[in-house]
């Protein structure tokens, strides 16, 4: 009985993917074609991220949170950490967004490399499940907690952040222009 | 009379399916797939034949011709394999890799459970050996599966019919062989009933998405000129992007 299971999850799975690849294709009218355009644009963004993640260590910094406890009164304190935990919260959210962006025009960019590896490919999927965990555990923590007690998911956060950066940025040196098309042409991806 | 009517539904698709393939010149693109459907044509006039004449010896041919089918329709895996990744190296070479990383954890897996399951009679060994090469097409499928909706694969009406018609019949025969081999499972019972209906479904599907010929959508070509321009382009905004953003960092107070 219990060798059922997988197999019936197997097939169960079979039916539900090849649904999904039926929604693809009827959508493929509506889906965006990858251009030229995005190309440098994604490269823009990969810059700002890269920028905006050595001001975000800050929101972090437990060395603020000492000055405070140190300087201000209680009700200071109280409103320094309540603004230092929405900000906290937000950037988690944005980072998230951020980094499943990223990773959807890379998949889409997939197929315009010269030189793919199927190690580094599975690498970065082992990555971004684990980023996707760690993050929504950050957000619980950040919520339970404060921003100041969650330091080591941070650095974790942060270094996936990197991490996947680079990666992308190692896929836009990769990438074949011949065949990316300008947002003139139409075709689909 | 109701299973004489799916019968010969079937063997009327299979018989349809094959002429609009050599109308539309389907035969020629779609080799493997073609070869897969003459060869389950020829199994069912067989079948039919023996149910008619020898009664006595059809459940035994039914298993072996079972097993007949179950291999070479493997030759569809590697026709939507090569049809739909034909524009797509990167993704080629990762689906070989995942594909083989797959096909030897299920092999190692079947092959185990054959051993412990001991060995009974050659037709019950031959029913096994089908549903174990049925589990591994079902795995290879979904690797492939997974892999098209990952990396967004365009697929044309042709090879789509090809695959949707080809992943209902693998997904729903993989969960009817793991019910069938349970002891006195009605589930099995009623799902087994249902199989033959789904095996009609699935030569509809073939026969609607291989009714004529449509072209696969292909990766959009630029002439020499349209390609340096776009490219140099490219490099101009990616350029000025990052020189905004330096300026804007700098005039930050």
């Amino acid at each position: 009985m219990s060798g059922l299971i997988p197999i019936v999850l197997l097939g169960t799975l079979i039916l539900i993917f090849s649904g999904r690849l039926l929604m693809q294709w009827s959508r493929r009218s509506h889906t965006p074609v990858v251009t030229i355009e995005d190309y440098s644009q994604a490269r823009a963004a990969l810059d700002s991220v890269f920028a905006e993640t050595a001001a975000i260590k800050r929101i972090f910094a437990s060395e603020d949170m000492e000055f405070i406890s140190q300087a201000g009164t209680g009700d200071v304190q109280r409103f320094f950490l309540k603004e230092r935990k929405t900000l906290a919260i937000q950037w988690v959210r944005m980072t998230q967004k951020q980094v499943a962006d990223l990773m959807d025009l890379h998949l889409k960019l997939a197929s315009y490399t010269y030189d793919p590896s199927p190690r580094s490919e599975i690498k970065l999927t082992v990555n971004y499940l684990c980023f996707i965990l760690a993050s929504n555990g950050l957000l619980i923590l950040l919520r339970l907690f404060g921003p100041f007690e969650a330091v080591r998911i941070v650095a974790y956060t942060v270094r996936a952040q990197e991490y996947f950066c680079s990666e992308f940025s190692l896929r836009l040196e990769k990438i074949d222009p011949v065949k990316l098309s300008s947002a003139r042409q139409s075709g689909s991806v | 009379m109701g299973t004489n009517l799916i019968w010969l539904s079937a063997v009327g698709l299979e018989a349809i399916i094959l002429c609009r393939g050599v109308k539309a010149a389907l035969l020629r693109k779609y080799p493997l797939f073609y070869a897969y459907v003459i060869c389950v044509f020829l199994i069912e006039l067989l079948r039919f034949s023996c149910h008619e004449f020898a009664p006595n010896f059809y459940q035994a041919f039914y298993w072996h011709t079972e097993l007949v089918t179950i291999v070479t329709s493997y030759a569809v895996i590697v026709e939507i394999f090569g049809g739909s990744l034909r524009h797509n190296p990167a993704v080629t070479r990762l689906a070989r890799t995942s594909m083989l990383v797959v096909f030897v954890l299920t092999g190692t897996y079947v092959a185990s459970d054959m051993l412990h399951g001991g060995f009974a009679s050659l037709p019950r060994v031959t029913a096994e050996l089908g549903r174990d090469l049925r589990y591994v097409e079902g795995a290879l499928l979904l690797v492939m599966l997974w892999l098209f909706g990952r990396y967004r694969i365009s697929f044309g009406r042709n090879l789509l019919g090809l695959a949707i018609g080809y992943s209902l019949l693998v997904g729903l025969d993989v969960i009817d062989l793991a019910f069938l081999f349970l002891p006195g499972n009605e589930f099995s019972i009623a799902l087994r009933k249902s199989l033959p209906i789904t095996y009609v479904i699935t030569l509809s599907i073939w026969c609607s998405g291989l009714w004529s010929f449509q072209p696969e959508p292909l990766p959009p070509a630029e002439n020499a000129i349209d390609r340096d321009y776009a490219l140099l382009a490219a490099r101009t905004r990616a350029a000025l992007a990052h020189l905004s953003t330096r300026v804007g960092r700098t005039l930050r107070p």
